[in-house]
């Protein structure tokens, strides 16, 4: 036995002889569960609830995506959101959508920096909110042309396009923005 | 624990605890909605709705059923300062569901939202969402609720400061106990407690300001003399004095000027010297206020902040401060004084020229405030891009063993040359920027002096007797001097909001209340046997994330109760738990019979010793740190108990054997030598209880081993609770606890549990298979052969 387990051990395990198995549209199908909740069935099994977890959510957040179980056990990877039928896709994207909740800023009211903490006023469409950033530098991750502040709570909101929002909401952020 | 127990209908009334008391206008919305809130027993407010809106959500339950009120909640423009607003509540809808279709309610959390989900039948149905910041809130009305559904009362939890309340000026969250976020904290009050530290030292403090004001005046008076008398009394008519008389009159005005600039300059001195022997003695009161207040905390704080932060706060605040009082207040009051000195002069000499000047010092302000908004931007991109190169540098730094093993140097230099070349940038701009936009207040105050000059020429050339050639001149320089106070005015705004910033920070350490505290009435177990049991245990470290469940173990005085377990499944926290370094958030810790919590924290602690995997020896001696539970032991006993730890041999090895210093920069010990220190140092200590925390995790199995002898030294006759992954350090405890996600799965002997054939079985199972496979039998035959041996016998007995 020891033996071969040498052997086994001997064999190079180069990189490019490593593959990742994805499931596809034809090894796994979603569906909504009476009570709301996101079920599949991968490779023939059937699973009342499963989690959609991005590997990359912040540059690749429609790739990569991991199936679990609630317990966290991992149940299969999906290579790319658009690899599947527009009707699973939309229930994919809802799923996701909902974990990786981060409403969008659309307009910044007013920054204001005391003591270390900044404090925002801005509109999410037409919902007004406030909330307070603390270490500013720490607490922005930025992905494609925007980013995500997250806030004292672990809130987080999200500038899709930096450029995208209003000329006068730039100027309040910009000082701080390094 | 001593839990309060609410019993139907007192939701409303005045209590400790952390059920939410729903705004009076809040209840009578939700009786017109036809919610009857007299039978409330827990409410809670949420942020969204079941659709994972942003709306105001009310959560309750009663004994009939679990309610959600959705709807908004407006705040009545705020008046002036520190005035409460009023909230207008508006409900939309009511869902109720019956209690009856409930089994238990849960929370899930997400990346930054969270939601209550009920249970029925083994079947979830999501309830609504929730901000993340609310899991805690919604996690302990899930708990109440499931309390009730039990046992049909109504138990609080206790107030543990997760949630902050809500800001009365504008609503914003504020941290726990606070009424005001800190936009609406006015820096007034930091002031006044930063002044209070000077209290002692107000008949030195008296005598600096006087002499900054006196110096002041030393400095205003100086062209007054210089410029003034030289031209007016001397220079404006030379041919009319007599030489002797001019000599005279130009000497009596040299040594003036030098006499007033000596004393100008002992008075800076004397300022100085004062300063320096008071600014001293406060920043050590402002230091070792912080020390001490940081001894005082919970090990939970420390967890919760980074290390660097902390030293930070101790050295760097500490250091604002003291460099604003030491440097910006003299320069304030300095500065402040000479505009009033200047300004009043000024007036003195001839108030229509001053008006002119003055007239034009909003002008000033107004450059310099514009000017400062720009550069401020500005020093803040530096300051945040030579923070990235310095942290950078510190990876590098720390990194190089494996940027050299991966051969990696050229990548790294282009990414470090990629950071610097922005950082560089930034710099330029900076000082280009600078180096265009000063000038322009130069200008500002050249053009103002030439207007003064042109009409103050006008008038002396008047020569109506208003003004004089040396009262112009002197104008002019007195302008040249308000320059500077000025700029130093619209900054030192700055200055002070950096060390109001540093102080708030000194405070918030100050402030903070330890988890951990003693009870009042606590008593002190000066002979304790060692019986430790563990009653019904829950804790966690993060709401609505229990990292212990309902946990009941016991160990009498002088046992061995072995831990076994996956990594994370919570067998450190039980350590962590019976040394009182955190308490449970449900059940009861007793060491012989008394609950931990009643107990004297010295107390306790003197009869709990704890080695551990992560070994932290302190700057000193060897000797030093094996007494360190007891300086005055002698050195017979530091001896006999490094022998007894199997430390000797290798301490008087080195050179300097018990004298050799270690910790930072001191001598470099292997894991083994530092852990027999440890063992050492905690058989000085003399517990009745121990804990080995992985005591052997780090270490290879030949230094296992005879660590293992001096553990066995160790915790002969005393009560042990042994942690570990490798059973094999667990051969002679007398029982052994398997625990799984924070519960235990099984316990028994050692032979009950092989027989079991359960967890503890296949974890047998996978060691021995592993040290099979790795051939230790053959490289340590006594280990491995020794654990079958030992099973062997267990098993037979």
């Amino acid at each position: 036995m020891n033996d071969r387990i040498i052997d086994e051990e001997r064999q190079i395990i180069a990189p490019e002889t490593l593959s990742t198995e994805y499931v596809n549209a034809d090894s796994c199908a979603f569906h909504k569960s009476d009570k709301g909740f996101l079920a599949a069935e991968i490779n023939g099994e059937k699973y009342d609830r499963v989690v959609l977890l991005r590997a990359l959510p912040l540059t690749f957040p429609d790739e990569y995506i991991c199936i679990t179980d609630v317990e966290r056990k991992e149940l299969g990877i999906i290579e790319k959101i658009s690899d599947f039928s527009p009707e699973q896709q939309e229930l994919i994207n809802d799923e996701l959508s909902k974990r990786y909740f981060s409403p969008v800023i659309t307009e910044i009211k007013s920054v204001k920096e005391k003591f270390g903490n900044f404090y925002f006023d801005v509109m999410l469409g037409d919902i007004k909110r406030n909330f307070t950033v603390k270490d500013l530098t720490k607490n922005i991750r930025y992905h494609g042309e925007g980013f995500d502040l997250i806030d004292v709570d672990g809130n987080r909101y999200r500038i899709i396009d930096y450029n995208g929002i209003p000329a006068k909401s730039r100027r309040k952020l910009e000082p701080y923005l390094y | 624990m001593s839990r309060k127990k609410e019993r139907p209908g007192g939701p409303f009334g005045p209590q400790k605890n952390k059920n939410e008391k729903f705004h009076p206008a809040l209840l009578e919305e939700l009786n017109k909605a036809g919610l009857n809130t007299d039978s409330l027993l827990y409410c809670i407010t949420g942020d969204m709705d079941a659709e994972q809106c942003y709306s105001s959500c009310w959560v309750s339950f009663d004994e009939k059923g679990l309610y959600l009120a959705f709807g908004t909640e407006e705040l009545a423009k705020a008046g002036k300062h520190h005035t409460p607003v009023t909230p207008v509540f508006t409900v939309k809808e009511i869902r109720s569901i019956p209690i009856d279709d409930i089994d238990s309610l849960d929370t899930e959390s997400y990346l930054s939202t969270g939601r209550l989900i009920l249970a029925k039948d083994g079947v979830q149905e999501p309830v609504v969402w929730f901000s993340i910041g609310l899991v805690g809130k919604f996690a302990d009305f899930a708990k109440v609720f499931n309390t009730y559904k039990e046992t049909g009362e109504v138990q609080l939890p206790p107030e543990d400061g997760h949630e902050g309340s809500k800001c009365k000026k504008c609503g914003a969250p504020c941290p726990p106990g606070k009424e005001y976020c800190k936009k609406h904290t006015k820096s007034s009050a930091t002031a006044v407690r930063l002044i209070k530290f000077f209290g002692g030292h107000v008949p030195e403090i008296t005598v600096i300001v006087l002499v900054m004001v006196a110096s002041s005046v030393a400095q205003v008076l100086i062209p007054q003399i210089s410029t003034r008398s030289l031209y007016d009394n001397v220079l404006s008519n030379p041919n009319s004095l007599p030489q002797a008389e001019l000599v005279k009159a130009l000497g009596t005005l040299v040594l003036s000027i030098v006499g007033i600039r000596l004393l100008n300059m002992g008075l800076t001195i004397l300022q100085q010297y004062m300063s320096a022997t008071i600014m001293p003695k406060v920043m050590y009161d402002i230091k070792v206020k912080i020390f001490e207040a940081m001894q005082r905390l919970s090990v939970n704080y420390y967890s919760s902040k980074q290390t660097g932060a902390l030293m930070d706060r101790v050295m760097r605040d500490a250091n604002n401060i003291y460099w604003f009082f030491t440097d910006g207040i003299p320069r304030f009051i300095i500065d402040g004084a000479t505009i009033i000195g200047v300004l009043v002069l000024m007036i003195r000499m001839n108030w229509r020229l001053s008006l002119v000047a003055v007239a034009a010092a909003p002008l000033l302000l107004v450059s310099i405030v514009l000017g400062d908004k720009l550069f401020r931007r500005m020093h803040h991109k530096v300051w945040v891009l030579s923070a990235r190169t310095g942290s950078m540098l510190s990876d590098n730094i720390n990194g190089q063993r494996v940027i050299k093993a991966f051969a990696k140097e050229d990548d790294e230099y282009d990414k470090f040359s990629a950071v610097s070349k922005d950082l560089r940038n930034a710099e330029v701009e900076l000082a280009v920027t600078e180096a265009t936009l000063f000038p322009i207040l130069d200008i500002v105050v050249m053009f103002l002096s030439v207007f003064v000059l042109g009409y103050g020429g006008v008038m002396v050339a008047r020569g109506d007797g208003t003004m004089t050639t040396g009262t112009l001149l002197s104008f002019i320089v007195y302008l040249e001097m308000l320059k500077e106070p000025f700029g130093f005015m619209a900054w030192v705004t700055n200055w002070w909001s950096r060390c109001a910033d540093s102080a708030t920070r000194v405070f918030e350490i100050c402030d903070a209340d330890p988890d951990i505290t003693e009870k009042e009435n606590a008593v002190s177990l000066d002979n304790i046997r060692g019986d430790v049991k563990i009653n019904e245990v829950d804790f966690e470290y993060e709401p609505a994330r229990p990292v212990i469940k309902n946990l009941s173990l016991e160990v009498k005085a002088g046992d061995m109760l072995g831990i076994v377990g996956k990594t994370g499944a919570g067998k450190t926290t039980i350590a962590n738990l019976i040394s009182r370094l955190y308490d449970p958030k449900a059940g009861s810790i007793e060491i012989d019979g008394v609950d931990a919590r009643d107990l004297k924290l010295d107390s306790l602690r003197k009869n709990i010793g704890l080695v551990s995997q992560d070994i932290y020896l302190f700057i000193g001696s060897i000797a030093d740190n094996i007494r360190y539970a007891k300086p005055d032991a002698s050195m017979d006993e530091v001896i006999a108990a490094s022998k007894a730890a199997c430390a000797h041999d290798y301490i008087m090895k080195l050179p300097d054997a018990y004298e050799t210093r270690i910790g930072a920069g001191g001598q470099r010990l292997s894991g083994g030598e530092k852990q027999r220190i440890s063992i050492a140092r905690t058989i000085i200590q003399n517990p009745k209880i121990l804990i080995l925390d992985e005591a052997t995790a780090a270490m290879d199995t030949e230094t296992e081993r005879n660590i293992q002898h001096s553990l066995q030294q160790l915790s002969k006759g005393r009560t042990t609770i042994s942690i570990a992954h490798r059973l094999s350090t667990l051969r002679d405890a007398d029982y052994l606890a398997v625990i799984d996600h924070g519960s235990i799965v099984e316990y028994g002997r050692f032979n009950e549990l092989i027989e079991q054939k359960g967890e503890f079985y296949k974890l047998y199972q996978i060691q021995t298979e592993a040290l099979k496979t790795i051939a230790i039998n053959d490289a340590a035959p006594d280990t491995a052969q020794g654990e079958e041996e030992n099973s062997d016998e267990r098993s037979d007995n």
